[in-house]
């Protein structure tokens, strides 16, 4: 059973006084509120000035750093590029696969580092400065972690080579030496710089033997009086051990050499070749692995895991993995002396050492300030197939649940939310879900983001956010006027009833202006004019109009007839459809055939006898004029129509 | 790490009962004992009042925004008795609809998952929960559960939309068979959950386990798990977190998330469910994450302070 390491973090909001009013909360969809309010019952009847002040939250401050906004966007590509490639390689090739992706996750970090430094020393803002730095130091602490679990996690070193790389990965991240360095070997006599066995005591402490023989040999010439003891000293270093990389030998017969070099430095000591000399006799102290010789150069080594590093090199070059624990344990003691306690990054890397990952993530979770570190570095050691799969409530695995925290986070951003799609798509479990939630939320503030979003969602099947978007869409167009817009949205949602209202406002403009907006849209609507009967007519009588304009006159009849018979059009409009039949009616040729004149009349018929029922009264002028002068059309056509009818051809 | 970001000052004279954000996080509702209910843009951290509106002769106890899809509409509801719909049109917001149908308090509104078209959900003092539909033109037909709860309904919440079996996609104009479901808090110390069920509500389910007066309720958003889950919180000072397991909603059972010292007012949900909110008595609202072996663990704290605002890094819960 799990309980909380620490106590829950306090968040304090700035508040006017006390007060008798309670904290009110609301989640919003990215950020949350906070307030005084009071309930009912509480506080009514008691008048007063409450406090007027709504408090926004935000829970991932970090994604809306847009120092960091490189760091997300190129660790993304590298994400996505890892759950793609994963399935194709095995053994060895996937294990430098999989290094190489950590590298490059390494390198996004020191890319980050690199701009955010070069912008703390550039601005003139203090408290800007003061933020770049701090960023600066949490992105160098994330790196050497990140260094150090690659070695041990994902390259999983064997002893020999573990060794090696730990001494890469010191002198990486001890960063300071340089410019010792460069003062001294730029100095006119170099040996008799201040610094200079400051400088020779760092290079032996990182087992830099060349650097330091190099200047071991300027002593010599400069201290003829040492030469001898100079020369020894050299000797040995050049001589010591060392499993290279690219060597043969074993590590059998490394050790084997290693131990009669060992005691041949030993030899030298006990005879006290190196009295004469403090500081050389402290070098072959330190080439013994001497624990207190080494601990005496504090100042110069800085942090524990380079005691730690220095020791093994001189005391255990072929240390194996598991033995890390102890010595690493037993080096931070000697290190801190009982003074210190160990800082986080301290704890972190202890338990890097002793090989406890899920303690890793579980301490980076809790000192770091965002998701982003312990998502990607899980994912990366699930790959790995480090992580024994815990059920999670929700996730169904620690990475699955620090992907779905970081995504969510990412989608509080309005651009960075697409990064965000990607990861939840990688979530087998939840990942889907959570989408659907979060993507509804976006803001839909351009026809091109909810375009941008639609395609998201159509191209995952989440029809119900596709229906859902295109139903926001058009009813903000219709809010707006936007006709046109609104149908095609309502059309995209397959919303009928939305389409019938829309069509309705089109066929309502027509009566009142003579024309028809959107022309384009309604002549191109082809099969989706079948969603709704109201479409549907819309479509058809655009297309009656536009084969009147082409002078297609008998289609444009049959068109109109059929719109009535087939009941396409809804009776409140047969009257206008009526009406336009009149200039096809007074053509000089006949274009309703009888048949179809008397069909006209019936409809006609049908009309006014249920309108008769309704509006006896109320008998417009202008209704009862028109009436007369379609039946008059129609029996004038009726008989044109007969007589042309009954004439044979030709006669 | 949590941090504020932005204050709001919307100038209510009085003290303000309820705030809300809107779908996307851009609007802010707000309503007061100054018998106002006011709208901010909140967009980029910035505040600018849209609308004031007045119409209630009460303080104003709940605002709730409905769906994007049916415009932009606010419900709001007051001890004068009143629930009022209120729309934006033409860039200016109006009241577009008015309820006076109970006799006491309306203390909560709630409005249904947009599935089910525009219905909101109102809990009275009278004991009354009345549902009102959009039916279109401008028109609401109303439904009322009478003696919902005895002496006084003090909040609702509805159950998230779930398709009951088919996940085939409907064809289009038809609505697919949901049951509607929500719950409801009352001064009977109940929890009672409705279904809907022939156009009729019925109570489905009664919940007991407070020993006072219930003040809030709120469903968890589905996550596409078979189980539902609610909290509820009372003037008992208990919290507790109910969960059914199996589909057709009829066994609950509670578990108790924590006995607080004072009133508890109000809990709600993230919207992927996994984080509770609950704003207790002493000033403080707290956050709760459930843990692998079915815990409930509290993870942030968030306090009323004096002076400078000193945000600490979120402890973050990771569970193994």
């Amino acid at each position: 059973m799990e309980e909380l390491d620490v106590e829950p973090a306090l968040t304090l909001v700035p508040g006017v006084a006390p007060g008798r009013g309670r904290l009110h909360f609301q989640w919003g969809p990215g950020e949350m509120l906070v307030c005084e309010a009071a309930f009912p019952g509480a506080g009514h009847g008691e008048k007063g000035p409450g406090c007027p002040y709504i408090h926004v939250l935000r829970k991932d401050q970090d994604i809306h750093l847009h120092t960091l906004r490189k760091l997300f966007n190129e660790s993304h590509g590298i994400f996505v590029g890892l759950q793609r490639s994963d399935e194709e390689l095995s053994g060895k090739s996937k294990k430098a696969q999989l290094v190489g992706v950590s590298k490059n996750y390494r390198s996004v970090i020191r890319a980050c580092m690199e701009d955010m430094h070069q912008m703390a020393i550039s601005t003139r803002d203090p408290a800007l400065h003061n933020q770049y730095s701090t960023q600066v130091s949490i992105l160098s602490a994330m790196e050497l972690i990140w260094n150090l679990c690659e070695i041990l996690f994902v390259e999983v070193a064997p002893a020999g080579h573990l060794l090696l790389h730990l001494l890469d990965w010191v002198r990486l991240h001890v960063c300071d030496v340089d410019n010792m360095v460069r003062e001294v070997l730029s100095s006119e006599n170099p040996s008799k710089h201040e610094l200079f066995w400051n400088v020779v005591d760092i290079f032996v402490l990182q087992g830099r033997m060349e650097d330091a023989r190099h200047l071991l040999s300027k002593e010599a010439t400069a201290n003829p009086t040492s030469k001898g003891m100079c020369k020894i000293l050299d000797d040995l270093m050049k001589k010591m051990p060392v499993l290279g990389l690219g060597n043969t030998q074993t590590l059998t017969e490394m050790e084997l050499k290693w131990q009669h070099w060992h005691e041949e430095c030993q030899r030298y000591l006990q005879d006290g070749t190196f009295a004469s000399n403090p500081h050389m006799e402290s070098i072959c102290k330190i080439l013994l692995g001497d624990e207190n010789a080494i601990l005496e150069k504090k100042e110069l080594m800085t942090t524990w895991y380079h005691f730690l590093v220095t020791h093994l090199l001189y005391s255990h070059p072929a240390v194996k993995p598991v033995e890390l624990r102890f010595y690493a344990q037993s080096s931070l003691d000697q290190f801190l002396g009982g003074e210190n306690s160990p800082e986080p990054l301290d704890t972190i890397l202890m338990a890097a050492f002793e090989f406890e990952i899920h303690q890793v993530i579980k301490e980076c979770s809790i000192a770091l300030s965002n998701w982003w570190f312990v998502a990607h570095l899980t994912d990366l050691l699930d790959h790995c197939k480090l992580l024994q799969s815990h059920n999670l409530y929700f996730g169904s695995n620690m990475r699955e649940f620090l992907l779905l925290e970081y995504a969510s986070g990412l989608f509080s951003h309005h651009s960075l939310w697409q990064l965000g799609v990607d990861y939840f798509d990688h979530c087998s479990e939840y990942g889907r879900v959570y989408l659907e939630l979060h993507i509804e939320r976006i803001p839909l503030t351009t026809e091109q983001k909810a375009l941008k979003v639609l395609r998201i969602c159509e191209q995952r099947q989440m029809h119900e956010q596709v229906r859902s978007i295109c139903k926001i869409m058009a009813m903000k167009a219709l809010r707006n006027n936007r006709l046109g817009s609104a149908l095609s949205w309502s059309i995209r949602a397959k919303d009928a009833a939305f389409a019938t209202l829309i069509s309705d406002r089109f066929l309502k403009d027509y009566c009142e202006r003579g024309s028809f907006s959107d022309l384009d849209l309604i002549d191109n609507l082809g099969p989706s004019m079948l969603l709704s009967d109201r479409l549907t007519f819309l479509g058809k009588y655009r297309e009656f109009h536009r084969l009147y304009g082409e002078k297609r006159f008998s289609e444009a009849a049959k068109l109109l007839l059929m719109l009535m018979t087939a009941h396409i059009a809804p009776c409140s409009f047969w009257m206008t459809l009526l009406t336009d039949a009149l200039p096809l009616l007074e053509q000089k040729e006949v274009i309703f055939s009888a048949e179809q004149t008397y069909e006209l009349m019936r409809c006609l018929e049908d009309l006014t006898a249920g309108k008769l029922d309704n509006q006896k009264l109320q008998d417009d002028d202008i209704e009862t004029t028109k009436v007369e002068m379609l039946r008059l059309a129609f029996a004038r056509n009726l008989a044109r129509a007969i007589v042309k009818e009954g004439t044979l051809e030709g006669s | 790490m949590v941090s504020v970001i932005n204050t709001v000052d919307t100038s209510h004279e009085d003290m303000i009962h309820d705030a809300q954000m809107d779908y996307y996080g851009t609007r802010l509702a707000t309503c007061s004992s100054d018998r106002s209910v006011k709208i901010f843009d909140v967009r980029n951290g910035g505040q600018i009042l849209i609308a004031d509106l007045r119409g209630h002769e009460g303080p104003v106890w709940q605002v709730a925004w409905a769906h994007p899809m049916y415009g932009n509409i606010l419900a709001s509801c007051s001890y004068d008795r009143k629930v009022i719909i209120w729309k934006e049109e033409n860039g200016t917001w109006e009241k577009t609809y008015e309820y006076t149908g109970h006799d006491s308090s309306v203390n909560s509104v709630c409005w249904a998952p947009h599935d089910y078209g525009l219905i909101l959900a109102c809990g009275s003092s009278d004991g009354a929960i009345s549902l009102l539909s959009y039916t279109g033109d401008g028109q609401w037909e109303v439904k009322k559960i009478s003696n919902a709860h005895t002496i006084g309904c003090n909040a609702v919440s509805w159950a998230p939309a779930v398709v009951p079996g088919s996940l085939i996609e409907q064809p289009s104009g038809q609505k697919p068979n949901y049951i509607k479901r929500f719950a409801s808090g009352g001064c009977d110390n109940l929890v009672k959950i409705w279904k809907e069920e022939d156009g009729q509500w019925k109570e489905e389910q009664k919940l007991e386990a407070h020993s006072d007066w219930v003040r809030d309720v709120a469903w968890a958003p589905s996550i596409g798990l078979p189980t539902s889950t609610m909290a509820s919180c009372s003037q008992d000072g208990r919290v507790f977190i109910w969960t059914c397991d199996d589909a057709s909603g009829n066994s609950w059972s509670p578990k108790l998330l924590h006995k607080f010292n004072d009133v508890v007012w109000h809990v709600s949900w993230s919207i992927t469910a996994n984080i509770l909110a609950v704003s207790g008595g002493d000033n403080k609202v707290t956050l709760w994450k459930e843990s692998v072996d079915g815990l409930w663990v509290c993870i942030s704290d968030v306090n009323k302070g004096q002076g400078a605002v000193s945000a600490i890094t979120e402890g973050q819960q990771n569970e193994q």
